[in-house]
């Protein structure tokens, strides 16, 4: 096996924003992952931070990111390194014809499927709120066999928020005869078809008009492009705005589309289904780490070693009754000494689970530290969901601290380890 | 004011068994529940149809009490029985001296006891420790504690029976050392009213003593807290119990493709002290371990808690049926005629402790009609016809669960729904095959008032995916269909999360914490069914 000058570990969006921002600056990256991590299920939308302890939402995601709590990510990611990442990131992707909107400077309120509003600040272009909020009415888009989305539900919820603006629902009929129910994603891609298109714009156009915004479930098409939504809106002649919806999350599918696109130009290895569950030091560095598929190992050797492993969703770190444990470099977590202090006694508790903040502690290098500050190995960088001291679901924070803890892992690299 | 003869207080097992008991006997009787319907411990337990093995060397009149009723619910109520049969299981652990007793004990009380080689036990449930020492087959079986509630009522109302949910007696109201009714408060306006009646039946579990107080009575009952662990595997076809003598922890009882696991027992200071903690988890897996050595490696569901009410009759009760599994206690001795209790027992013995409570009010009645209960079929089968058409809508086996889970009235209006309705086939949970016509009919019942209940009719977000995407799907379905019942449906969402979250808690770990982060995730990271809104 040939050696890379990094090899990235988890194929989420942390891991594949930082192989691709190393990739950019001449490094060779290799990517081991295992499964999509929680890109499909929940990404797409960068949220960034949309609020403070006590559930009060911030202004705007920057003033989230300067009055972040004590040993939160941010805090040592560092305001300037969370602009260049965000620049970094927006560029990438129009560079690819998938461009996203939206700043540090101002909180996106997009609607979801429930019907209430979420803070949030990148968003794709299908995900315009500024349309939504400047209609007089919104036409929530009930699509027959469309399983989980429920357009009453969101309409009534919205009426609530949005008192002054008419809302409705419109029907339209299934797609496609499937004899099933569709999920979002089969949904959307029936309509990267151009003649599936043509019927779906024909039943919202009777509904379309002057100060018209159709709220519509996230199945504009599977791709990393525009052309199904421009498509769609131009024959629809009014503005359609997708919403946050429940998994499989197809805003998720189209950013993994769009990284990996990217990784591929650049040259990085990719290799999926890849479990990566041992490590090789020499002389206090790790060297490699190992894979076992289908009972044989491999060794894959780097000088610097990402580690995006996705903390509990992405398995890169499990919990038995006794112990947590980080399946790779055997990395010492942090968390509450006792399972009975992990939790709130209510799930929906309006403050932080402390299960959720378990992590590994870091430094401002990203490098592992044990309790007493030590690096553990200064060539391995932790970024994403495993870094330990923040809540992403109650802050509304997960992609943001996956993408600027990764653009500082690579810059790190790209500059040999100085900040 | 309204007013019927007799008022059954409390809707579990005990309640509606006596209240179906009163209607078929042709007496005008009404239930009152402060919840839902087996709210109480009837539906945190173990879910044993006991043979009575148990409790074969301690208490052999329990013993006997328990394969007779078990004989019998096995035929009046085999909807909700799984015949599955039990072993019990001499480990290295336990005592060999105890063995010869227990088999003598159950001789007495007449319960069969077959000894079978460790191999045959071995090739029966591969999961068994191989280091066992002795096994012998017994009539346990499994009963769905839920499902046996809402059929006896289903029937009772058949009987003419009326039922009142989310109704909270506060008062037992009498003159002149007689009873007159009681004032109930309605749960989700406050407001309270009368009902008179004749007599009132008090069946509320571990709540005895606190409802008796209502009437400046006094009944000693003890709430006694158990913990039970549900896992996402049939480890076992049949029930396992440790041959030893009955203990913490020693039991599993497989209950379609999930086991139970259980129980502690801890004095508890209130009836509804229902939270597990993580060290009573590990203690039953501990013990556990001995029976199945892989216990580990079975992916926990959730783990949840009842109170058993421990009756412990106090000096001046004596002489009144006392040492029994259950007694029943007429209140007329301390002064208040028209007010009987029924306290203690097991959810095996529920129809007999009916039969015996109503036989006391019957006796003042006058009412010489004999008890039927242990002859008729608690729901009726479906007929073949019923059963080929809705084979068309479910799998294979999941036409006998929705028939078992729906009796056979309610499974004929779903497959006419089903059959004319084609929307109404889709899918609303997954894990569990039910579907929004099941989901309708469930709603439309008149116990039906939040989503919970109609959670705990359908089964619906009990499966392996925790609610994590039924719980969406099923509260659009309920907005799209008006069953809200005017709540507010983020509301809805988040009761049904934090109803599953109570039972995941406590087992954070494995693949619960995997799917915690995805629930919370989806709920509260991608649809903020609770953050603050902007200004
Ligand atoms: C349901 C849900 C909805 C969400 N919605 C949003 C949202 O709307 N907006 C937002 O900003 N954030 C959201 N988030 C949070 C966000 O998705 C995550 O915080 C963030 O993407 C984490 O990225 P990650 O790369 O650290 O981890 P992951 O995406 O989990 O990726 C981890 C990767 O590591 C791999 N891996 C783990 N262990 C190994 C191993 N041993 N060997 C090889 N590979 C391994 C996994 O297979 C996976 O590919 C949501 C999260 C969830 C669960
Ligand atoms: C952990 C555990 C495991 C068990 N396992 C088994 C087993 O495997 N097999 C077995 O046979 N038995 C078992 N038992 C015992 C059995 O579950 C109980 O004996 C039985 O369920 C009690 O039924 P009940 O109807 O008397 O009480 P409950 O089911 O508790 O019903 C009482 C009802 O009264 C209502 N109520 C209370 N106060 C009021 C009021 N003021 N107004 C209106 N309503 C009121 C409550 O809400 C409640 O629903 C177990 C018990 C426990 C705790």
């Amino acid at each position: 096996m040939k050696k890379s000058d990094v090899v990235v570990i988890g194929g989420g969006l942390s891991g594949l924003f930082a192989a691709a921002v190393a990739a950019q600056n001449g490094k060779k990256v290799t990517v081991l992952s295992y499964g999509a991590g929680s890109l499909t299920i929940g990404g797409g939308i960068v949220d960034i931070m949309g609020y403070a302890d006590g559930n009060v939402p911030f202004a705007t995601p920057i003033e989230g990111v300067k009055n972040a709590p004590e040993g939160h990510p941010y805090t040592f990611i560092g305001e300037d390194t969370v602009k260049e990442a965000v620049e970094a990131f927006k560029k990438m992707a129009s560079a690819e014809g998938y461009a996203y909107q939206g700043s540090l400077d101002e909180m996106q309120w997009i609607p979801t499927a429930v019907g209430t509003l979420k803070p949030t600040a990148l968003v794709p272009r299908t995900m315009d709120v500024a349309k939504m909020e400047a209609a007089k009415k919104l036409v929530v888009v009930d699509l027959a066999g469309l399983k989980d989305f429920s357009a009453p539900m969101a309409a009534k919820n919205l009426g609530l928020l949005f008192p002054n603006k008419t809302i409705e629902t419109v029907k339209v009929p299934e797609l496609e005869k499937s004899g099933r129910d569709m999920t979002a994603f089969d949904t959307a891609r029936l309509l990267d078809r151009a003649d599936i298109r043509t019927m779906f714009a024909a039943a919202l156009k009777s509904k379309a008009g002057k100060d018209v915004c159709f709220i519509v479930p996230p199945i504009l098409g599977t791709h990393a492009s525009y052309v199904a939504f421009d498509d769609i809106t131009k024959q629809v002649g009014a503005p359609l705005v997708e919403c946050a919806a429940v998994a499989p999350s197809v805003t998720g599918i189209r950013l993994r589309e769009l990284m990996l696109s990217i990784l591929r130009k650049q040259g990085v290895v990719f290799i999926e289904k890849a479990n990566v569950c041992g490590n090789i030091v020499e002389n206090g560095k790790v060297v490699a780490v190992t894979t076992k598929d289908f009972g044989r190992q491999r060794t894959y050797r780097a000088d610097e070693f990402v580690l995006a492993s996705g903390g509990f969703y992405g398995a890169g770190i499990t919990a038995d009754q006794e112990n947590v444990k980080e399946v790779v470099f055997d990395l010492p977590i942090v968390a509450p000494a006792r399972v009975e202090d992990w939790t709130n006694a209510k799930m929906f508790s309006d403050a932080k689970q402390p299960f959720a903040m378990i992590g590994i502690a870091v430094n401002e290098q990203l490098q592992p530290v044990d309790a007493e500050g030590a690096v553990i190995y200064p060539n391995v960088r932790v970024v994403g969901r495993n870094l330990a001291g923040y809540d992403f679901c109650f802050e509304k924070s997960g992609n943001g601290v996956a993408l600027t803890s990764a653009y500082k892992a690579a810059s790190l690299i790209v500059k040999g380890g100085k900040a | 004011m309204e007013k019927v003869t007799a008022i059954v207080i409390g809707g579990g097992a005990t309640g509606v068994g006596i209240l179906r008991d009163l209607a078929m006997r042709g007496v005008d009787a009404m239930l009152i529940e402060q919840r839902d319907l087996a709210h109480g411990t009837s539906s945190r337990y173990h879910g044993l149809l006991h043979s009575g093995a148990r409790y074969a060397v301690k208490d052999a009149e329990a013993g006997r009490e328990c394969i007779e009723e078990n004989t019998i619910l096995r035929r009046i109520g085999r909807h909700c029985v799984e015949a599955t049969e039990g072993f019990f299981v001499r480990t290295v652990e336990d005592p060999e001296d105890f063995e010869a007793k227990w088999v003598e004990g159950c001789k007495n009380c007449g319960i069969s006891a077959v000894q079978i080689s460790v191999e045959e036990a071995l090739r029966l449930e591969p999961n068994l420790s191989p280091k066992i020492k002795a096994v012998y087959r017994v009539p346990d079986a499994a009963i769905d504690g839920f499902r046996m509630v809402w059929q006896n009522v289903a029937s009772a109302r058949r009987y003419g029976a009326k039922v009142r949910t989310y109704t909270e007696v506060v008062r037992i109201n009498s003159t002149n050392g007689q009873v007159t009714g009681v004032t109930v408060r309605d749960y989700f306006t406050g407001q309270e009213y009368q009902i008179a009646c004749d007599f009132v039946i008090s069946a509320v579990g571990s709540w005895a003593g606190e409802l008796a107080a209502k009437a400046g009575l006094q009944v000693g009952v003890q709430p006694d807290k158990g913990t039970l662990i549900a896992f996402n595997h049939r480890i076992a076809s049949r029930v396992i119990n440790r041959l030893h003598q009955a203990s913490d922890g020693d039991i599993f009882v497989p209950h379609g493709s999930i086991t139970i696991l259980g129980t502690t027992s801890m004095a508890a200071d209130k009836a509804d002290d229902t939270e597990p903690s993580v060290e009573e988890v590990k203690k039953l897996l501990n013990i556990g371990r001995v029976l199945f050595e892989n216990i580990d490696d079975y992916r926990i569901l959730r783990a949840f808690t009842g109170t058993r009410p421990l009756y412990s009759a106090d000096p001046n009760a004596k002489g009144r049926g006392a040492s029994r599994g259950f007694v029943t206690l007429d209140h007329a001795h301390d002064g208040l005629k028209g007010f009987i209790s029924i306290v203690g027992g097991k959810f095996t013995t529920y129809r007999l402790m009916a039969e015996k409570a109503v036989d006391m009010v019957c006796e003042y009645l006058g009412n010489k009609t004999p008890c039927r209960t242990a002859e008729e079929d608690i729901v009726e089968d479906p007929s073949e016809a019923l059963m080929g058409r809705a084979k068309k809508f479910f799998p294979v086996h999941g036409a006998s669960l929705a028939a078992s889970r729906l009796g056979a009235e309610g499974l004929s209006r779903v497959v006419d729904k089903l059959e004319k309705q084609p929307s109404s086939r889709q899918l609303v949970c997954e894990c569990e095959n039910v579907t929004l016509a099941e989901v309708e009919e469930a709603a439309a019942d008149p116990t039906s008032f939040t989503l919970s209940d109609v959670r705990r009719k359908t089964r619906m977000g009990m499966g392996t995916c925790q609610g994590a995407f039924c719980t969406y799907r099923t509260v659009g379905t309920m907005v799209a269909n008006d069953l809200t019942n005017g709540q507010d449906s983020k509301e809805l969402l988040k009761d049904f999360i934090e109803a599953r979250w109570k039972g995941i808690r406590h087992v954070l770990w494995g693949n619960a914490i995997r799917e915690t982060e995805l629930t919370r995730g989806i709920y509260e990271g991608t649809l903020n069914v609770n953050g603050a809104m902007k200004k």
